[in-house]
This record gives C-alpha cells, structure tokens and sequence, in this order.
C-alpha cells in the first residue's frame, strides 16, 4: 500500500465515522461516543507501554482522578471549563507523583505498583463519601452544554487528532525515537545521553494527563459517575483494547475501541447470558493468534516502508574504504 | 603539558568479594588512540564501565578535561562527550538503522538545558537528517539507513553502533571489541574510523583481542591483569615486556621461544 492510498484509507475512515449520526439511531451513537472517549485512554497505553516500554495496570485511577475531579468540582458550582482544566491536572500531578517511585521499577514490579495505584484510587473514590457520595454515585454533574451529535463530532475529532499527533510524534520526531530507545534498550539508551529516568516521568505525566481527559469527557457526557466505572478490571478492559489494537500504535487504538465497544453491544442479540463474553473472548483470542502485532501490526505489515536515498553531501564526500592503499602503522 | 582529556587515578572497583579492579592509573590525550588489553577477565569491560557510569567506582577519581566525572551518572556523562560501543552490541533491535543513529544525537542535543525544546523535530529535519546522514555515510551504511537493525549481519551492526557514536562527535570514545566478528574488509574500515577519529581530536580508547590492530592503531598500550595494571607505553614496548608477554602473550609464545 502506497503512501497515498494509505491516506486515501485514512480519510475514508474518518469519513464513515463522520455520516455516523445519520446511519445509526441515538442507542448506537451513544455506543460510538463512549467508544470514542475510550480510546483516549487507549492512547494513554499507546504513550506510556506502546512508546516507552512500561507497563501500567492502573489506567483507570487516572481516569477516575480525572472524572471525579471535573465531576465532584463541577457538582460543587464551579465553571466546567475550570473543572476540566483541574480534572486534567489532577491526574497529570498524580501520575507525575506515582512515576518519581514506579519510574525506578521494572517488569511484575511496575506493573503490581500501578495496580496498586489503581486499586488505591478505586478504593478512595468509594470510600470518601463525604466528597464523591461513594457507591450512591455522584449526580447532578454539569456538562458542557452540547447535544448528543456535536458531543459525537467534538469527541471524534478529539480521537482523530490526537492520533493523528501520536502517530506523527511515534514515526516522524526525535521524540518518538528518544522514547522508543529507553523502550528497546535503557543502558544503550543511557550511554547515548538520554535521561531514562525524566524521559519515563515524561511518559507517566503525559499518560496520567490522556487517561484523565477520558475521565473528564466521561464525566461530562454521562453526567453521572460511580466508582465501579473506575475498578481495576477496567484497566485491564483498557489494556486489552490496547493489545488488539496494537500496544503503540493509535491508529489500531482507535479502531480497537470502536470494535470492543460495539462488538458486545451486538453481541447482546444472544441475550443477556455469558455466551456473549464467551464470544467476545473467543474473539480476541483469535485477533491475538493471528495478529500478533494487533490491528495496528496489521496496518504497518500493509504499508509500503518509506526508503529514502541517502547521498553523501559534499563536505563530507569521505573516500570509499581501500583496505589496500592504507599506510599501515606497523609496530 | 595540557590538562589530559581523561584521567584515571587509583580506580579501584569492587564486586562483592572481587577486587575487579585495583589502583588503575590511565592517561589519555585528545588525538591519541589508546590500547587497552589484557586476558580475559581481567577487568577491561568494567574499567570502561567505570568510565562510562554504568559502575560506580569504590576509589580513585575519574577527570575529563581536568574535570571530575566519577559520581556523574551515565547519561550526564555521555552528554559531556564519552561515548562507547558495548562488547555485546546494545542497539535497538526493532527500530531503523536511522533511528538508531539519530538516538546518537541526544547526547549533543540534550548536552545543554535547552536540549528538550528541539525534541519534537521531525526526523527529517536538516538539524538531524544532516548529522546522521554524515554518520551513515562515513561508516558506510547509508544504503541501510532504513532497514530494521533486527535484519543485520552481526558486522554491519558494529558499524550502526559506531555511527551512532560518531554523530554525536564525542570527545572520548571507548570502543568495547569492535573488530569481533568482522570481515577483513570491514576491519580495514575499522581501522580507517579509528584513525579518522583520532585525526579530529578525540580519544579513542580501544579494548581489542586482535593484537596485530592494537600494534597497527594504537599509540600507547595499557595491559591490565587481575585488574591491576602491569604496563603503559608504546606497542612496541609492549612486545618486549616479559610482565605482558608472560601474562597476556601467553604461555604459547614463551613455549616457542623455549622450543627455539
């Protein structure tokens, strides 16, 4: 697949997403809106394990920073511009906070700190009733006054873009390539100069700062929150949306959260019985089995790699290497 | 005389009941190339790993250009210009040659506080391209700038890793055996490299197996044996020293000479 009919696919996409609110009733758009939330916390996999190499199963404290932040602030009186804005901080501070110990972790190390932090938030925003009301849930929460199809454009040019910037920060900028280093190889990654531990900091605010912007937009759009939105299995309901999309790559974020969104909503057309988990586990099983590299290996295994052609400038025209004419230095 | 660009004086390392390195003095100029051998297990790799950061050393001090380095950490001193190549090649296997080389730069890059504004320049900028272009080129493999190191002949990675140091023009290089695995062609180039670095000021510091190169590229010569260091001079003064020739020569030459 060339470079132009990759972007001619891409612009499909964005355009069959686009006439969504006039294919499908409000039940389904709701379902794409969510999805489309979701994905936002995808990509805060996509940053932190995709990019970075670290490994997080407390995605969902973040989120649930996030949403009860602008949720319980905006219940209180407070502008839902300045609740997002402190809803967005919050859980960047937070994730800012758990990286200055979990950035010095490796491994089941750092994947049972941050499931540790995940279990903590869960915890905390269930049992601090005084503030988040616990498991009544939190009502009343003000949003930003928009219907439900400017809620679905606002959300999806949201998800869009921020893919957009991902996949162009992961391919096309020295970041990406300060981030991947530190992923594939942390002592080399060192010795060529590059701070390992302020560059996982960097990943755990800029990750904690994504997923809590899902938890802001949720608690917007839904209007109500409860802690069990924010329990440890969701962040393991993220990271499999992750791993089928293809850790570190958002394109395949994006389309993974759309498909595990809606897969189980149709699925209910089995009823409300477990055949429906049985057939969406099945599922992902099967994307892992043959798709080791998830959507997202689906898509670069389809794309043509750029080569580009390298000629040496002539300043720096050096002699091609002739073994034979070398004066030797013998001893 | 000048400040030397890198000094060592009474390193002494340490590992748990292992003294793997003891009271190690080294001297080395800007231009020169320096020789480090001895047998195996001797402690070369954990004196470039004292000089680089990746050990901590128990004594002596470490000074680049007068300098002293030895409680900097690793990436503070690759940003102040040591760089080296590992023993057992360290590169990111599944990204592009190119992007390999381009990580290179960061010690440059990130060598002043403003470093971090430049990071989300595109790779094809000419402030990266250039430099790792430069790099590909001299170390000839710029027509694999865009293939994933995982897909590499073992000696076509030795020369990812040196570009990778050569882009980001460091003042100290300490290359870890980089002629294992080499073809004579490649090693010639090698050699080329070497000299040309030297030529532009740097130090090189060349832990090598393959005597006949340290004879041809080296300047001076440092043996080391149970970590301790038991010769500093020319190669050539190296061959004639009994201490070197009975503990790094080998058994083999001595016999020979005993045959004759």
């Amino acid at each position: 697949m060339s470079e132009t009919s990759a972007w001619i696919l891409r612009a499909l996409f964005v355009a069959v997403l686009a006439t969504l609110p006039f294919l499908v009733n409000g039940y389904w758009l709701n379902m794409a809106i969510l999805a489309l939330i979701y994905s936002l916390v995808v990509y805060s996999i996509t940053v932190l394990t995709g990019f970075t190499g670290l490994l997080s199963f407390g995605q969902a404290g973040f989120v649930g920073l996030g949403g009860y932040t602008y949720g319980v602030l905006s219940v209180k009186g407070v502008d839902p511009a300045a609740a997002a804005a402190w809803g967005l901080l919050v859980p960047t501070v937070a994730g800012f906070l758990l990286g200055l110990p979990a950035a010095r972790l490796r491994g089941h190390y750092l994947a049972i700190g941050t499931l540790g932090f995940g279990v903590l938030v869960g915890q905390m925003l269930n049992n601090m009733v005084d503030v988040t009301r616990g498991p009544m849930g939190l009502l009343g929460i003000k949003s930003f006054g928009f219907d439900r199809v400017t809620w679905f454009y606002f959300v999806l040019a949201l998800a869009v873009g921020l893919c957009a910037a991902l996949e162009y920060l992961d391919r096309r900028t020295f970041l990406g390539v300060v981030l991947k280093s530190v992923k594939y190889d942390e002592i080399s990654a060192s010795a060529s100069g590059i701070g390992v531990f302020a560059v996982k900091l960097l990943a755990f605010s800029a990750s904690a700062f994504l997923a809590g912007s899902c938890g802001v937009l949720l608690a917007a759009y839904m209007r109500f929150l409860t802690p069990d939105l924010f329990i440890s299995a969701e962040s393991f309901r993220y990271l499999m949306m992750s791993v089928v999309g293809g850790v570190g790559s958002a394109s395949g974020a994006i389309i993974s959260s759309l498909i595990l969104t809606a897969v189980p909503e149709a699925l209910r057309a089995f009823g409300e019985t477990n055949v429906r988990l049985l057939v969406y586990g099945l599922m992902v099983l099967f994307v892992l089995w043959f798709l080791p590299g998830g959507i997202g290996g689906l898509i670069d295994r389809l794309m043509t790699p750029v080569r580009r052609r390298i000629t040496p400038r002539p300043r720096v025209a050096e002699p091609a290497p002739q073994p034979t004419s070398l004066p030797g230095r013998a001893s | 005389m000048s400040i030397p660009m890198l000094q060592l004086r009474g390193v002494s390392k340490r590992f748990g009941g292992i003294q793997a390195l003891q009271n190690i003095d080294l001297v080395g100029q800007a231009g020169e190339v320096h020789g480090l051998i001895g047998p195996n297990g001797a402690g070369k790799s954990t004196l470039i790993g004292c000089i680089t950061g990746v050990n901590r050393i128990d004594g002596g001090e470490i000074r680049l250009r007068g300098d002293r380095i030895e409680q900097l950490p690793v990436h503070r001193r690759a940003r102040l210009g040591v760089a080296r190549t590992f023993q057992k090649i360290r590169l990111a296997q599944q990204l592009t040659v190119f992007e390999n080389v381009a990580a290179g730069l960061c010690a440059k890059r990130f060598a002043t506080a403003s470093g971090w504004r430049g990071v989300l320049a595109p790779l094809s900028s000419r402030a990266i391209a250039e430099p790792v272009e430069d790099a590909l080129v001299a170390t000839g493999i710029a027509d694999l700038a865009d293939e994933k190191v995982a897909s590499l002949p073992y000696g076509k990675r030795h020369f990812v890793e040196l570009a990778r140091n050569l882009v980001a023009e460091p003042d100290v290089i300490l290359l870890d055996e980089p002629a294992t695995g080499l073809t004579d062609d490649e090693r010639e180039h090698l050699s080329m490299l070497v000299r040309q670095m030297a030529e532009r000021g740097t130090l090189v510091i060349l832990v090598e197996h393959d005597l006949n190169l340290v004879g041809r590229l080296c300047d001076t010569v440092t043996v080391i044996e149970y970590g301790r260091r038991i010769f500093n001079g020319t190669p050539a003064e190296a061959q004639d020293d009994e201490a070197v020739v009975r503990a790094y020569l080998g058994s083999a030459k001595l016999a020979k000479e005993a045959q004759a």
